[in-house]
């Protein structure tokens, strides 16, 4: 394999942990749960395998106003995911993707404690490479800044247990609706520098709610459209002269919810926000077949930072393998 | 691993995950609009709306006691409401809502915000106090036990109203108009 290939396999392997990296979960004893990211076959490869494992630390809220408050005292909050996925390739350009989370809650408060597992909100993608990195170390000529784009939609689809199963909040691991997402990545790499973008817009599907904890009057509820914006920049080290190499990614990511709706009158103050900031390490074999990655996402616990959600640090390992 | 067995082994993966889903993954994959509510069983005790409202002991964040009856005997009160909070983002909006719409234009009923997170009485007095509820329309009640969680089969957000008489007049998660109607309307 030349060098130039393996640069550009590695920045599309880069690309694919940025997008990994750039949708926040959501999830949360009060507020629902399951995995939302996205996976991406790098080129020259014609599938991809995801495995990760998530731990999600609750540590308090911000209101509606912003303003940062503490959980009870003596309360620890919990969520566990083993997250799967696995992306295939059906053309030069398009792939497709299945990502499936398996959700364990563990709630403790002062009052008791409360565990409830089971499958999270599953999400299916469609992706466009509309435009090839063509990954140099060094720009000579315009072609060397074209970034990647890729595109496409997915469907975020509720296979969780959600508010609207006859359950308590703690036992939820799903939000109960589809949500159809519009996404779009860019990224960029000059070795040993990698930049990328991630922008996700999505609309959920009204549905009808006829439970809750137990059965009421039905409704019909619409949550509100999603936008998601993410920014990561990276650095790939070379470890030693065989072609391992680790690579190091900070990000920063911005989740915004609209109000949601029922019965097409808007609920006031359902409107949420959450701000964090991440990093990632990540271990590539020689011929990157194989990637490890440990991840923290963390968000600052303080006023202003988020809105109307919970504050949360998610600690994450993974392995992902790429099929030729 | 051969590409082969690893495909196999993902995909028996997600088998397993879909198979212990359980019968509740069609509910909101394919949502009902079928009102499903159980027929009110008048002159019975329990949570559902029609039925008498069970009886309690509790104490306020204060080390008050409250019962159902002392609550309901209250001067002036036509009916109580029993809001459900576990302190998280969620609660505190509707929390706020209520301070803001509803308890300002029902001063004939009284509010009870039920803890039945923090374990104790110093514990709900300190997550009403950081959460901004110390002398708000809220009266705060220390459920320890998750004894009215139980009775009133309650939940995060779960908002009960009740009549002078003891009759549940309406038991969901808290709706803005659905909670202005049930106030409007009691007796």
């Amino acid at each position: 394999m030349t060098k130039k290939i393996e640069l550009f396999i590695l920045a599309a392997l880069l690309f694919g942990a940025a997008g990994l990296f750039s949708s926040p979960a959501l999830a949360g004893s009060c507020c629902g749960g399951g995995g939302g990211a996205t996976l991406i076959v790098p080129k020259f490869y014609q599938g991809m395998a995801d495995l990760s494992f998530d731990f999600e630390k609750y540590d308090g809220f911000w209101n509606q106003d912003g303003k940062y408050t503490s959980d009870p005292a003596g309360s620890d909050l919990r969520q566990y995911r083993l997250n799967t996925g696995y992306a295939r390739r059906f053309s030069p350009k398009w792939q497709v993707s299945i990502l499936a989370p398996y959700v364990w809650n563990v709630n403790k408060y002062n009052s008791g404690t409360h565990r409830q597992d089971g499958l999270g909100d599953m999400t299916l993608s469609l992706w466009y490479e509309a435009l090839d990195d063509v990954s140099v170390w060094k720009i000579s000529n315009l072609k060397d800044l074209i970034p990647s784009l890729t595109i496409g939609p997915s469907l975020l689809i509720p296979t969780g247990i959600s508010p609207y199963d006859g359950v308590p909040s703690d036992d939820v691991t799903g939000r109960g609706f589809y949500r159809l997402d519009g996404n779009l990545l860019i990224s960029k790499t000059l070795h040993p520098w990698s930049a990328s973008l991630s922008l996700s817009y999505g609309s959920y599907l009204e549905r009808a709610v006829n439970r809750e904890v137990d059965y009421v009057e039905p409704y019909r509820k619409k949550l509100g459209n999603r936008t998601t914006a993410a920014i990561s920049f990276s650095y790939i080290y070379y470890v030693g002269s065989a072609g391992d190499a680790l690579t190091g990614t900070a990000a920063f990511a911005d989740l915004r919810e609209a109000d949601a709706t029922r019965d097409d009158n808007r609920i006031a103050n359902s409107e949420f926000q959450k701000d964090s900031i991440g990093l990632t390490i990540a271990y590539s074999s020689t011929d990157h077949d194989w990637k490890v990655r440990a991840q923290w996402n963390h968000t600052i616990k303080q006023d202003g930072w988020g809105r109307n959600f919970p504050a949360t640090d998610i600690y994450s390992i993974g392995v992902s393998y790429g099929f030729r | 691993m051969g590409s082969v067995n690893l495909r196999r082994l993902l995909l028996l993966l997600i088998i397993i995950l879909l198979a212990g889903c359980g019968g509740d993954l069609l509910d909101d994959l394919n949502p009902s609009d079928k009102d499903q509510r159980p027929a009110v069983q008048t002159g019975t005790v329990g949570p559902n709306v029609g039925q008498n409202a069970p009886d309690f002991l509790i104490s306020d964040s204060l080390g008050n006691s409250v019962t159902l009856s002392t609550a309901l005997a209250e001067p002036g009160k036509r009916g109580i409401v029993l809001y459900f909070t576990m302190w998280c983002p969620t609660c505190d909006s509707e929390m706020s809502n209520m301070l803001s719409s509803h308890i300002p234009n029902f001063p004939d009923v009284r509010f009870y915000a039920v803890d039945y997170v923090s374990g104790t009485i110093a514990g709900t007095r300190n997550s009403e106090l950081s959460n901004g509820y110390a002398g708000s329309g809220f009266t705060v009640l220390a459920d320890t036990a998750q004894t009215l969680l139980n009775l009133y089969n309650g939940s995060m957000g779960t908002t009960v109203v009740i009549d002078k008489t003891g009759i549940i007049r309406s038991n969901e998660n808290y709706k803005d108009d659905r909670l202005t109607t049930a106030l409007t309307n009691l007796p």
